[in-house]
């Protein structure tokens, strides 16, 4: 048994650990009431922690449980500036500190966060740092949210350097999730952030769910650390779902892989480092020789490849989880923040120096009563 | 035809004249020729009455007339040479009066009997120097109105009073009371019914029939019916005649009048009646049992419940042999003991109370009938009385907790985890 902590912090981690609150309770519209007659069911001992400086997100959550609502007193927030967050963990990494180790020990933890807000961004390395230093044991995955591109230049800054510092940090991977790249799926704001978080809730109790399970073929807790210690160690997940009408496990495996089915836009072919492919479903759709033969043509590409298949009733289900040799849209961010920092700064000497121009008027000038 | 008429009298009539035996054959022999003689004259006293009645008026020597006598017993009335007396009154009902008539010098000396309007001629009438005598009343037995016609020139008819003193008249008179020992009775009661006749007259009343018919449609008879009476009472003497009846049909009935006929020393039929009167017969008296159950209300499932029961007699005869069986319906689920009970008897009007345990095993509706037979009097009887009786499912107190407990449960559970999530 697999003990796991989930740590959701600011705003956007919250939400999706909220979210992870509500798939242990079924999910949907029914886990409204089942939070008042079920005991959350998760697949393993998991304990969840959300995290945030504004009393008003952690306030939000449905699903999450009040003792699992930590919040540090800054104020309202630290309104994206990532100094103030940080100096906000140091003045209060006791009680953050306390407040995790009163659940115990753990296996795996994962820190949830977006890398473009001032709470998460600042908190998770910090955190993650603190983590290592106190469970030395302990594997930590990041999973990281991109901003939406036309948030504005701080939150790009801000995932710029918030990204540059999670991948410093000692933890064993980030798996990464872009809002910009999931935009696609909603027209509105509101419900695009519950379909992403929905997704990414629904594909981490997967892999702690088999991870944990008896596998036929066997894949764990280390196969995933290598998995994540592959490439840049950054990954990202893929997940597909066959039904009826097409129940080929093939196909599901190779669906599970298609851009459109990731949390972040790679080329699989081309980025993967490590992969490992789960695989879950009723024995008479998984053709073990299928799998195999699917895995082996990833493998040619991906380097190496892990599978794991879960014996249980349905339609195939098909995880797959990567990481990168190459990341250009990280790239491409770093460049669009750059840019932006640079056109920032540009702007204010421009500006400080129209002020100066200004007080240059003056300049010789007392003030005369 | 008034002679055919007094010619079928006159076979009565013989056994009056035992007396005189010779008028009796005389009466006899001269039947035939008597009918014939009296024919002829009355239509002769038709004709010559018609035609020659002036001339009748006009000569004064041979000028019929008459007069008129009452005569009691033993008088007479002279005419020439002519004597009449009445004798006796044969009989009242059919106008017959006898008589002696005679004539001086023996050439007439007979009884006769003499038919109320009928005209008697002797030797040859008024119209032929005799004298003609009519009956023209009989007002009583000891009475006769007479009319005497004759030729004014036999002289003046007299009456002379009997010689012998007026004995008065042996008559009897016979009272007769019918009386029934009650005048209120039930269908089955037997009566007795009394007839006492007492001769409260002077003279012997003889061959005495006492008619009790017709038989009563309501009773039937059950013994001494037709009442006999003696047939010969003297004056002060009395009888009495018994019967016994059973009333068969209840109403209002009138008793008819009893007749008792008998005749007096002369042969007069005489009769007399008693008072009719009332009597009331009612419904056969029947016990009537009414059962009644009081039911011991909501008995708790396993627990006990008593039940009254009330017997009352409401007939009017006593209850007998009183057998009492108490049934459950459905029979499974409620036990009873002392329901099944006998008594030898309940009296008109009274009442007996016992009661009975009821013990609820299974819950439900049960139907309870106890069913009495016995002797109503009147044969056998049943009657019946039922009494609904409910077990009950369980104490209230739980079921109300069964249902609550849960519900503060899951609102405790419900607010728990509501608490849990409050942020
Ligand atoms: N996927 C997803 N992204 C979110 C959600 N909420 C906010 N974000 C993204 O997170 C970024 C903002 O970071 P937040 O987590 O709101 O900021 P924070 O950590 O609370 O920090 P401060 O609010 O500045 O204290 C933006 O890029 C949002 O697009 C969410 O529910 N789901
Ligand atoms: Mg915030």
């Amino acid at each position: 048994m697999l003990n796991v902590l989930m740590l959701g912090v600011g705003q956007c981690g919250n939400r999706i650990l909220d979210a992870i609150n509500k798939e242990s309770f079924g999910g949907g519209g029914a886990s409204r009431l089942a939070k008042y007659c079920m005991r959350p069911k998760f697949p393993s001992r998991v304990e969840t922690l959300a995290v945030n400086t504004a009393v008003n997100d952690l306030k939000e959550l449905r699903f999450t449980t009040a003792k699992d609502r930590l919040h540090v007193p800054n104020l309202h927030g630290v309104g994206a500036n990532r100094n103030v967050g940080k100096q906000a963990f140091m003045d209060n990494r006791d009680m953050i500190m306390g407040e995790i180790e009163k659940r115990g020990d753990f296996d795996v933890a994962f820190v949830i966060t977006s890398t473009s807000g001032g709470t998460g961004s600042s908190f998770s390395p910090l955190l993650i740092n603190e983590l290592k230093r106190q469970y030395p044991r302990i594997t930590v995955i990041t999973v990281a949210v991109l901003p939406f591109r036309e948030e504005g230049s701080i939150y790009l800054q801000n995932a710029a350097f918030s990204m540059r510092e999670l991948m410093e940090v000692d933890a064993e991977g980030i798996i990464l999730a872009d809002n910009q790249y999931m935009k696609r799926y909603s027209g509105d704001i509101a419900s695009a952030y519950d379909k992403i978080n929905n997704m990414i809730a629904q594909r981490l109790l997967f892999l702690i769910e088999s991870l944990d399970s008896e596998m036929l073929s066997v894949t764990d807790l280390g196969d995933f650390k290598t998995v994540m210690n592959g490439g840049l160690r950054i990954g990202t997940m893929g997940f597909y779902q066959a039904d009826g009408k097409n129940p080929s496990v093939k196909d599901a495996i190779e669906n599970s892989l298609k851009p459109g089915n990731l949390l972040y836009p790679a080329n699989v072919s081309e980025d993967a480092a490590r992969a490992m492919i789960i695989i879950q479903g009723s024995r008479e759709h998984l053709d073990v020789d299928q799998i195999t033969k699917e895995v082996e043509k990833l493998s040619a590409s991906a380097g190496h490849v892990f599978k794991g298949i879960v014996i249980k009733k349905g339609y195939p289900k098909v995880l797959s989880v990567f990481t990168m040799a190459s990341a250009p849209e990280l790239e491409s961010i770093y460049a669009q923040a750059a840019r932006g920092m640079q056109d920032e700064k540009e702007k204010r000497s421009r500006s400080r120096k129209q002020l100066d121009d200004a007080f240059a008027h003056i300049e010789d000038l007392e003030e005369i009563y | 035809m008034q002679a055919s008429k007094l010619g079928k009298n006159t076979p009565i009539n013989p056994s009056d004249l035992q007396d005189d035996v010779i008028c009796k054959r005389r009466w006899s022999g001269l039947r035939r020729l008597t009918y014939l003689t009296i024919f002829v004259l009355l239509i002769q006293a038709f004709y010559f009455g018609a035609v020659y009645a002036k001339e009748t008026k006009e000569t004064n020597d041979n000028q019929v007339t008459y007069t008129d006598f009452t005569l009691n017993i033993g008088d007479r009335i002279d005419i020439g040479d002519y004597q009449v007396e009445l004798i006796d009154i044969q009989s009242l009902k059919d106008g017959i009066a006898l008589m002696q008539v005679s004539k001086v010098g023996g050439a007439l000396d007979e009884q006769r009997a003499f038919l109320e309007n009928h005209a008697n001629n002797l030797e040859g009438g008024s119209e032929n120097n005799g004298i003609t005598i009519t009956v023209t009343d009989i007002p009583d037995d000891q009475s006769a109105k007479v009319r005497i016609e004759y030729q004014e020139g036999l002289g003046t008819p007299r009456r002379h009073a009997s010689e012998r003193p007026v004995a008065p008249p042996d008559k009897p008179i016979l009272s007769v009371q019918e009386s029934f020992d009650r005048n209120q009775m039930n269908v089955g009661d037997e009566v007795k019914v009394t007839i006492a006749v007492k001769n409260i007259g002077t003279g012997q009343a003889l061959d005495i029939k006492a008619e009790d018919t017709p038989p009563l449609p309501e009773f039937s008879y059950i013994a001494g019916y037709p009442p006999k009476i003696k047939e010969t009472l003297d004056p002060g003497e009395s009888d009495s005649a018994v019967y016994l009846m059973s009333a068969v049909k209840e109403g209002s009935i009138r008793v008819p009048a009893i007749q008792v006929s008998y005749t007096d020393a002369k042969k007069n039929a005489r009769s007399n009646n008693s008072e009719p009167f009332n009597v009331l017969i009612n419904p056969k008296s029947k016990a009537n049992l009414a059962i009644e159950l009081t039911s011991p209300g909501p008995i708790p499932l396993g627990g006990k419940g008593v039940m009254n029961v009330s017997l009352s007699n409401m007939g009017t005869a006593t209850a007998t042999r009183i057998e009492l069986a108490g049934e459950i319906r459905p029979p499974e689920g409620l036990e009873v003991t002392g329901l099944d009970r006998s008594f030898f008897e309940i009296l008109p009007e009274k009442r007996v109370n016992y009661s009975a345990v009821l013990s609820g095993k299974s819950p439900g509706n049960y139907t309870v009938r106890l069913k009495a037979s016995f002797d109503g009097g009147d044969g056998a009887m049943i009657q019946e009385g039922t009494t609904e009786v409910v077990v009950l499912e369980q104490e209230y107190k739980y079921q109300y907790l069964l249902l609550i407990i849960p519900i503060i449960v899951i609102i405790a559970w419900m607010y728990r985890r509501y608490k849990e999530y409050k942020y």
